[in-house]
């Protein structure tokens, strides 16, 4: 028995070591044949897209460097996944709106930016995209506690409908009230009622400007574009006193949902969360300017905020589908009363031009007291996409307004630079941050990427039609809007209204070392 | 021979193009709890370069400034790292790059320990770990291209050359700029390294090392190693030495011991 388990071979120490000893020159001869291997077989990377482009250099993938944004941007975020340098987010940056690049280096502490949001739609992947707040809202919209109201803006109606399928520019106001009142809000608001009001008030001012009753210069600049004002703030605060101190009808609205119809309705305005539907980034920081908590003074409560959230078109569209509400085959529903009328010359604010459409109506009628002619119905020289327009309109017994409309900041440069000459023969001069005005704004569906003039009229035509197809075509003309200064603040100007919905403006020019020329 | 980079601090707005740009050449992973930029981030086994954010109370008035710093292997003349190396995984190439080979790699750490400026790190999650670093995208160098990083810099705040050329133009923007802090950050530092930073804040502030010693670190050990064969020779012959003499010494005491044996039996 035993034998069968004896080991055929007899392992000897001399066999054993014979064998290490085998085995440790194999090891040496391996180590030092592992030395000799020299550098050039290294870790790391092969390419740009190291499945696609095997060469070196920047051939054939193009890629470039990108804005900065900074980490607490309201507005805008990125997703460095998506990122793939193509730099267009620098190019519209750099060209079209001629911020990154207007500045001298180093910072200081402060990222250069208007929070227009072009950037975003011009990122092809949409690695840049709004911040989302969608979260935030739902939160509040599930709050038994909350009175939830939302206003939306003329831009959002003739583009919403881009995010369910439907062509560029059609209008889809009925069927948004009606998507965001399945959504839980508890009032829906137009903010073309404030857009009225803004004309009434601005008008009175540049009337009140062009008589010499207030000390400021002229041409007198709209306000309602948040992009617009901080760009003017970072890199012409010496003309500040040529802005209008209209807020712009969102913070208008905001401040007035938290005040007059918390009032009327009886509601704390505590619990009242105010949101807005938007085509612009830049109303993110607008409502967390400082200033804009004008209810909250009014009702001595300084931490209440005029405005609480606001939602892009985009984030609207994916709020909704979330929920399964097609957009598309909704029945078209109507604004809430009070709060909720707007004529075709609010309508028009989105379109660049539309602004100064609206209160050239406006001043014409306050000045002469008569309706306009129908040439200021459609004010032909202040529509369309043209970088910057020239208007001059003939006022009865008074002379002639001379108007200038300009989008795009590299436009808006053209124009200030001449103001600060003196070479600006306007009274009036509209000022929107993104092309096209607000129906190019940044939180628009991006139905071309990056956006094209096509996408642009389609939605600005569909505005102007809208306007022509309305009974009430100028802002003296709403019936809340008239309640309003009947019930509440008296007259464009009073003192209630220029503690709700007049603002200044805050000088960043020290943010940031300027261009040395 | 040799190239540099040059990264003027003041010039860098936090863009974090190039951070993308590494991750895109080097096919490295993103991960959600390891940012590449912001006042978190931090270099990892998937982040070879971040852009730290750091708030700096700057001048007399105190004035807070945001500044901007890309960390990354520095590629020291002299490298810690190749000398730590047993297996000669790490090494100085000519271009200047100090370039990592997998295969040779056993996983010992040694470098990680050597590195004065903490700079590589190793994949814990992996079961057959490696250690990362900026390789300073060798491949691109050997084709006459600047690394990833320096190609996407928007603003200029990277500039890639010759090593005395880069070194020349660093001096030049300091001397001329009374801005700038009278350093050039990776000139001395460890014995010299490959990448160079100006700033116009303290060096320290942006969470430099300004300890580091300005002799290169593998001459610590030279100065002992090198005496390696001497020693070992000396010691051999000494040894040998003894052998000798004492198995002389036992031959004649065991010569002795039988001679005495013998003479007793023979009485």
């Amino acid at each position: 028995m035993d034998e069968q388990f004896k080991l055929e071979k007899k392992v000897t120490r001399r066999s054993f070591l014979k064998m290490m000893g085998g085995l440790g020159l194999a090891g040496i001869t391996a180590s030092i044949g592992g030395n000799m291997a020299n550098a050039s077989e290294q870790t790391g990377g092969r390419g740009w897209l190291p499945e696609q482009y095997q060469s070196s250099g920047t051939w054939p993938a193009q890629v470039r460097g990108r804005v900065p944004i900074a980490p607490g941007n309201p507005s805008i975020a990125r997703d460095d996944k998506k990122c793939i340098l193509c730099g267009q987010c620098l190019e519209v940056c750099q060209k079209t709106q001629t911020v990154f690049g207007y500045y001298d280096l180093p910072i200081i502490d402060d990222i250069v930016c208007i929070n227009c949001g072009q950037c975003a739609l011009w990122c092809p992947t949409a690695a840049i995209t709004e911040r989302d707040d969608t979260d935030k809202v739902m939160q509040a919209l599930q709050d038994p506690d909350k009175y939830v109201v939302v206003q939306t803006a003329p831009a959002t109606r003739v583009a919403l409908g881009e995010e369910f399928g439907l062509a560029p520019g059609t209008f889809v106001m009925g069927q948004q009230v009606a998507g965001l009142k399945r959504l839980g809000f508890d009032a829906v608001f137009d903010t073309n009622f404030t857009a009225d009001l803004t004309i009434l008030e601005e008008a009175t001012e540049l009337i009140k400007r062009i008589k010499g009753d207030i000390n400021k210069p002229l041409p007198q600049f709209t306000s309602c574009s948040p992009g617009w004002v901080k760009f003017c703030e970072y890199f012409y605060p010496d003309l500040f006193p040529h802005m209008s101190t209209c807020k712009s009808p969102q913070q208008m609205l905001g401040a007035l949902v938290k005040t007059y119809f918390a009032k009327k309705k009886g509601i704390a305005p505590e619990k009242i969360y105010s949101v807005a539907i938007m085509p612009c980034t830049a109303k993110k920081f607008e409502i967390q300017r400082p200033e804009m908590n004008s209810s909250g003074h009014y009702w001595d409560k300084p931490s209440l905020r005029d405005m609480d959230a606001v939602l892009t078109t985009r984030e609207l569209a994916r709020m909704l589908k979330k929920k399964n509400i097609d957009l598309t085959t909704l029945p078209e529903e109507k604004y809430d009363p009070l709060l909720g009328e707007g004529t075709g010359g609010a309508l028009i604010f989105g379109a660049t031009g539309g602004v100064m459409e609206a209160a050239v109506r406006g001043a014409y009628f306050f000045i002469t007291e008569q309706q306009p002619p129908a040439n200021l119905l459609q004010l032909n020289p202040v529509r369309g996409l043209e970088g910057v327009k020239e208007a001059a309109v003939d006022v009865p017994g008074v002379g002639t307004l001379k108007v200038a409309v300009c989008h795009g900041m590299k436009n808006g440069r053209k124009v200030l630079d001449a103001v600060r000459k003196g070479n600006a023969p306007y009274h009036f001069i509209e000022f929107m941050s993104c092309p096209g005005g607000c129906i190019g704004g940044g939180g628009q569906p991006r139905s071309a990427v990056p956006p094209s003039d096509e996408v642009r009229m389609a939605r600005i035509n569909s505005i102007y039609q809208a306007d022509a197809r309305m009974k009430k075509r100028e802002a003296h003309e709403n019936a809340e809007v008239l309640a309003l200064y009947n019930d509440f603040l008296q007259h464009p100007m009073s003192h209630l209204a220029e503690e709700l919905l007049h603002t200044d403006y805050t000088n960043r020019g020290k943010r940031f070392i300027p261009l040395q020329a | 021979m040799s190239k540099a980079v040059l990264v003027d601090i003041t010039k860098c707005v936090g863009c974090g193009s190039c951070a993308v740009a590494c991750k895109m050449w080097n096919d490295l992973e993103y991960r959600q709890d390891s940012p590449i930029m912001g006042k978190e981030s931090k270099l990892d086994a998937e982040n070879w370069t971040n852009v730290k954010m750091v708030e700096i109370e700057k001048g007399p008035e105190k004035e807070t400034v945001w500044r901007f710093v890309k960390n990354q292997c520095l590629h020291c003349e002299e490298p810690a790292c190749a000398s730590a190396c047993f297996s000669k995984a790490f090494q100085k190439s000519k271009d200047g790059p100090v370039v990592y080979n997998p295969t040779l790699c056993v996983g010992c750490r040694y470098c990680m320990l050597a590195c004065p400026f903490d700079v590589p790190k190793y994949e814990w999650s992996k079961v057959i770990p490696l250690v990362r670093k900026c390789q300073m995208c060798p491949d691109r160098i050997r084709d006459g291209n600047s690394p990833a990083c320096t190609e996407v810099c928007p603003t200029g705040a990277l500039t890639f050359g010759e090593h005395n050329q880069v070194l020349n133009k660093a001096r030049e923007t300091i001397n001329k700029d009374s801005k700038y802090i009278k350093h050039i950050y990776g000139e001395k530092e460890a014995g010299g390294t490959s990448w160079l930073y100006i700033s116009d804040v303290p060096f320290d502030k942006l969470g430099f090392r300004t300890d580091v010693t300005t002799q290169p670190v593998p001459r610590y050990t030279e100065n002992i190693m090198h005496l390696t064969p001497a020693v070992g020779l000396t010691w051999g012959a000494l040894l040998t030495g003894m052998y000798v003499y004492n198995r002389r010494r036992n031959e004649i005491a065991k010569e002795e011991h039988s001679k005495k044996k013998n003479d007793k039996k023979k009485k």
